[in-house]
């Protein structure tokens, strides 16, 4: 292998790698203990693996996944820690029900800090995903129910709950959004008939078929 | 391994014929000598336990055949918890499980080794199987899925899975997961369907392409937010409770947070623990989460629970092969039913792309065994040849291969101009712990649900299944789990089967020096005994220092 | 030594009654600063005066930079946020005594040729806001600020501004932010408010402490206000005392008195039988002075050499009963609450230090924790717009430095 070496520093762990490797894979290279902060390994789905990163002679610093990010000479890591759950949004699944037109209504109620975003960007920087948090936030603030597409790709990493100061939660607000709106208001047509005739015992199975070897 | 150099291999592929492989005389041969659960050697005879004398991968005997991690003294002082329902895992099985409990009115813990959500649940692509379609049955779905698991499957808990699945996809929606339509709005529009390999219908139901990813945003945030679930993040189990007579009346729980053992004592314990991907059976790369250890597996077989299909496992053949980070993820089968070729490092087309998936997966092993694999910073495999296919079929990777793309650009590839390097990756566990329609096993007290139970897929799991799987007998396993349980705990609860186990490890002549279960990767670098020397724990296992690394 | 304190001097006591302050040598250092408008920046520069917000940056400069701007709208602000923990001095200034402070800004504005002058106040402070808002009507009832406005030959706009009583508020560009109307958002230096503030206007920014002295530097001079300090040091503090004293308040006391008889003396010595542990020193860094420290003299300078800050002159005593890993990890709550969230590290740094003090604050950290903690405090410093984040970092390596082997105690293992 042509690679050369980098020296990097994980939560103050100094780790001689390559500049190939994620920093997961440099941290299991080296032998350290790895329990935490780890999940889908590289797919950047689990939202487990998030860490600060600085590069060397840079002021800047980024938050990242550290299974995406890859070693470079001087770089330094912290990893973050997993939030506990606060569970100071709650809510019930039939929060809307009783009477949609007053939806709006109901996301300040549960999310009332929406209504005070300072508009600092702060969600919109920790994103490891890019995505338009704080227009979301927005949205969702003015019973704009599109807020949901905003979070469709939000892996739920919680780095911009940590980053917001007023402290509303804007992954939990597009989630919120997205499972209420669906939950009222998501019904094809094809799935209500087939449960219709499931119900009524119009479509059975018959365990008995033969046709069912290979 | 080693192969031919990138560059020279890229060169290679530019000049190809794309020429038409050569057919393949002897199949068995081929899968003999390549695929890893035909390998000679590659299985072992288990020699304890439920199903001493069946066959099963030499990485996986070792951890089912293992010594418990520790003795009664180890749990001096720790706090004993009671509940009615304990429920091991946080993936979409665990969720779905913890969720009907509560709902049925059970008091419900959940604990999970990593943090709620980290599973294979959340990395699943491709989606979840329902038959809604006006041309499809629940009754297609049950014969597909029999016939696909070449007919080795359990019929009524696969009856089950099939005529329960549009009522789970009417679950998933009640609780907020959303789906992609083929036509018309969220309100009488029709579900978008894609068809799974093996299938007579187009069933697939899925969010854009990432149906775990959504699936388990949904189950965790409910979990989350139902206070009648008591969520113990970083809390692996690490042996079961029994009583006298060999029931399951608890569990053991090391809390990582805290660094201190937990007693559970409840009255139905469910396991939904996934799968052993993190074992790398056979030294494959594995598409699976790091938490894939296959604990629950272990422990369940330790108290006496019988397993099946332990031989069969599904590799993928194409995962990848670089970059190293990404190594062992998945490329879905779109690309090949696409058209895509896969060539050797020569430029050659070797086999048919859409031959059976364990030939796909035996042909790129024989390439890269024989040395016409291709060689990247180290890593070897074939080529996925998506280049060549978007130039014979413009716009298919923006309309067919959306993830590709996606998965491409992580690897830092642009895949209309680079080819992909590609070999088999581990995959999923096809069989596991025997379980009734309920989740029930052959222990009292003890359910099995998700990726560690067995019987549904037979010996090969069509995609979609899986999803489905985990939110059915997820929730019979919570729903029965919450109307048997007690509310009272056991009498007795303790290790009273661990000696039955040491017997019969000391009479199979099996050493005791090897502990499971896992709990984390190997290169996890975890090392129990140091762990529990930072409270001062006194080392009573018979372990000799870092005994895992041994092995 | 006996001495007699100048800011909190009975004559200056007056509340917002100006004619008292008048009766009292008021308005006489303003009258030196408009006769002789080229001298009040040498003087100050002479009298050695240094910011008293916590920077301690020698006053005459900022006001050299400002003055030297081209001609135009020019801004004055004082600066009266006040949020640290521990300190209390400016919105004693501000209630006890505003004139003093208005009459300090006046002269600022004379010497670089503001037409703008504004008092920031924090509204939490409801004393200081409404004692500083009479007052502010007196002076401009007053006909005081006529000769003013004929050297500028523009209006004077005298006014108070709410502050938005967020410690953020404090920060220089915060303060301007605020004043512009917006949220106190700080954002990145250089360009100074020297040269860009206020609607991009020279703005010159000094704390109510540092304007206060001004008055007095003009009334009395710049040799009388040296010879106030002891050894190197120029004039006064006021030290706001706090923790486990007996007697906690706030003194004035000749700048360069030792912590010794800051604490034991004018203190009264230390709460209870348990031993004098340390301080914190307060302000935008807090640092951590030890029993190895009492007889250091409490100026800019010789606090720095130890490796510590003055900060704004509070002084948060904690005695042997303290646990030092908790005290630290409420300054960093403090600041986490602070953070303002444009920058990341800010937010999101401060949330991990948190997490890492209170994990081995409550006895369930290990080894790695602590490695992570100071590899934290090696990557934060320097990545946020102000300096919010350093100063959590600040404590929390000065606490390292001071006090390794009580956090390495409640590790487990």
């Amino acid at each position: 292998m042509q690679t050369s070496q980098v020296r990097i520093t994980v939560n103050g762990c100094v780790i001689d790698t390559e500049p190939t490797r994620s920093i997961l894979e440099a941290m299991i290279d080296a032998g350290e203990t790895l329990i935490d902060g780890v999940g889908c390994m590289g797919q950047g789905v689990c939202g487990s693996c998030r860490v600060l990163v600085r590069r060397q002679g840079e002021s800047e610093v980024l938050s990242a996944l550290a299974c995406e990010t890859r070693a470079c000479e001087g770089l330094q890591v912290a990893f973050l820690d997993h939030l506990p759950m606060h569970r100071h949004h709650v809510y019930a699944m039939d929060d809307w029900n009783g009477d949609s037109w007053r939806i709006l209504e109901r996301i300040n109620a549960t999310f009332p800090e929406a209504q005070h975003c300072r508009h600092c960007g702060g969600c919109d920087s920790a994103c490891p995903k890019h995505l338009q948090v704080h227009k979301g936030v927005m949205l969702a603030a003015a019973g704009d129910l599109s807020a949901a597409e905003c979070f469709d790709e939000c892996i739920m990493c919680d780095l911009c709950t940590i980053a917001c100061p007023e402290l509303i939660s804007p992954n939990h607000l597009g989630l919120y959004v997205r499972r209420l709106s669906t939950a009222i208001g998501f019904r094809p047509a094809d799935l209500v008939l087939r449960l219709h005739q499931i119900e009524r015992g119009e479509m059975v199975i018959d365990q008995d078929v033969a046709s069912t070897q290979p | 391994m080693t192969g031919i150099d990138h560059r020279l291999a890229l060169e290679r592929l530019l000049a190809s014929d794309h020429a038409a492989p050569n057919p393949i005389d002897d199949i068995e041969a081929l899968l003999k000598a390549h695929h890893p659960d035909y390998r000679e050697g590659s299985l072992v005879s288990l020699a304890v336990g439920a199903n001493r004398g069946s066959e099963c991968p030499t990485a996986l005997a070792a951890s089912l055949q293992s010594n418990a991690r520790i003795e009664d003294a180890d749990l001096a002082g720790a706090p004993v918890v009671d509940t009615e329902v304990l429920i091991i895992g946080g993936g979409g099985a665990g969720c779905a499980a913890a969720l009907t409990a509560a709902e049925a009115g059970g008091r419900v813990i959940l604990a999970t080794k990593l943090r709620i959500g980290d599973s294979n649940t959340v990395m699943a692509e491709g989606g979840i199987q329902a038959a809604v379609g006006e041309d499809d049955s629940i009754q297609r779905h049950f014969e597909d899925t029999l016939r696909a698991g070449h007919g080795c499957a359990d019929r009524r808990l696969v009856a089950c899975l099939a005529s329960s699945a549009p009522d789970s996809i009417r679950w998933l929606i009640d609780r907020g997961m959303r789906f992609d339509l083929a036509e018309g709005g969220a309100i009488g529009g029709k579900l978008l369907r894609k068809k799974p390999g093996g299938a007579t219908r187009a069933r697939i139901l899925s969010f854009k392409d990432y149906t775990g990813l959504e699936m388990m945003r949904v189950l965790r945030e409910a979990v989350e937010l139902d206070e009648r679930i008591r969520l113990w993040n970083r809390c692996p189990l690490v042996e079961l409770l029994s009583d006298e007579a060999g029931h399951c009346v608890g569990a053991v729980l090391y809390d990582l947070a805290l660094h201190r053992f937990v007693l559970v004592r409840a009255s139905c314990v469910i396991l939904a623990t996934g799968g052993v991907g993190r074992l790398h059976l056979n030294d494959f790369p594995t598409s699976n989460h790091y938490g894939a250890t296959a604990d629950g597996l272990v422990l369940a077989y330790r108290i006496g629970a019988a397993l099946r299909e332990l031989d069969s496992f599904q590799y993928h053949p194409t995962g990848i092969a670089w970059p190293s980070f990404r190594l062992g993820g998945l490329i879905s089968e779109a690309a090949r039913s696409a058209g895509a070729h896969l060539l050797n490092g020569l430029g050659e087309r070797f086999v048919d792309e859409l031959a059976a998936r364990d030939v796909v997966s035996a042909a790129i092993l024989r390439e890269c065994a024989e040395g016409r694999g291709i060689e990247r910073e180290g890593m070897v495999g074939v080529f996925l040849d998506i280049p060549e296919l978007e130039r014979r079929q413009p716009g298919t990777l923006a309309q067919r291969l959306i993830s590709l793309g996606h998965l491409a650009r992580q690897c830092g590839i642009d895949p209309s101009r680079e080819p992909m390097m590609v070999r088999p990756t581990l995959h999923y566990q096809n069989g596991g712990v025997v379980i009734d329609e309920n989740g029930t096993t052959s222990v009292p007290g003890l359910y099995c649900t998700g990726e560690l139970s067995g019987g549904i897929h037979g010996r090969n799991r069509m995609m979609g299944n899986a999803l489905q799987e985990i939110i059915t007998f997820g929730r019979r396993a919570g729903l029965h789990a919450a109307r048997s349980a007690s509310r009272h705990p056991a009498p007795k609860v303790g290790l009273f089967h661990l000696q039955g186990w040491r017997r019969q490890l000391v009479a199979a002549g099996m050493p005791l020096d090897r502990f499971g279960p896992d709990l984390f990767p190997r290169y996890a670098n975890f090392d129990f005994g140091d762990e529990l020397a930072l409270r001062g724990g006194k080392r009573t296992t018979y372990a000799p220092k870092r005994a895992r690394r041994v092995e | 030594m006996t001495h007699r304190p100048v800011l909190l001097a009975p004559t200056a006591a007056v509340g917002a009654d100006l004619d008292a302050w008048l009766q009292n040598g008021g308005a006489e250092g303003l009258r030196h600063a408009l006769a002789a408008p080229e001298r009040i920046i040498p003087a100050l520069a002479h009298a050695g005066l240094r910011g008293m917000g916590g920077a301690g940056f020698p006053t005459h400069r900022k006001w050299s930079s400002v003055a030297g701007q081209s001609a135009g709208d020019k801004y004055v602000l004082c600066n009266g946020n006040e949020d640290e923990p521990g300190t209390f001095k400016d919105r004693h200034l501000l209630s006890a005594s505003p004139h003093q402070v208005i009459e300090g800004a006046l002269i600022a504005a004379v010497a670089v040729d503001a037409n703008h002058v504004l008092l920031y106040v924090n509204p939490h402070q409801h004393e200081a806001l409404k004692s500083t808002r009479s007052a502010i009507e007196q002076w401009r009832a007053s006909g005081l600020l006529a000769p003013i406005e004929r050297r500028l030959g523009l209006r004077l706009a005298l006014d108070v501004v709410e502050s938005s009583g967020r410690y953020i508020g404090g920060e220089e560009t915060a303060v301007i932010a605020t004043i512009e109307g917006g949220f106190p958002f700080p954002r990145r230096k250089p360009p100074y408010p020297a040269e860009s503030g206020v609607h991009g206007r020279p703005t010159l920014i000094n704390n109510v402490e540092t304007l206060a002295n001004v008055t007095h530097i003009l009334r009395h001079g710049a040799d009388w206000y040296r010879a106030l300090g002891i050894g190197g040091a120029c004039g006064t503090k006021l030290y706001s005392l706090s923790g486990d004293v007996l007697e906690p308040g706030l003194f004035e006391l000749p700048m360069g008195t030792s912590l010794r008889e800051l604490v034991f003396t004018h203190g009264g010595g230390m709460l209870g039988p348990l031993a004098f542990k340390a301080v914190f020193t307060g302000g935008p860094s807090n640092t951590l002075l030890t029993a190895d420290d009492l007889d250091v003299a409490l100026d800019f300078d010789a606090v720095a050499q130890r490796g510590s800050r003055l900060g704004t002159g509070a002084m948060i005593v904690i005695s042997a009963g303290t646990s030092i890993v908790r005290k630290v990890a409420e300054y960093v709550d403090f600041f986490a609450a602070g953070s303002c969230g444009q920058c990341t590290p800010c937010k999101t740094g401060t949330y991990q230090l948190s997490r890492l003090l209170r994990r081995i604050d409550t006895g369930v950290g290990v080894q790695a924790d602590l490695r992570a903690l100071e590899s934290l405090c090696a990557l934060l410093p320097g990545s946020g717009r102000c300096g919010l984040v350093d100063g959590a970092v600040t404590v929390v390596r000065s606490s390292m430095q001071q006090f390794r082997e009580e956090y390495e105690h409640q590790l487990i293992g």
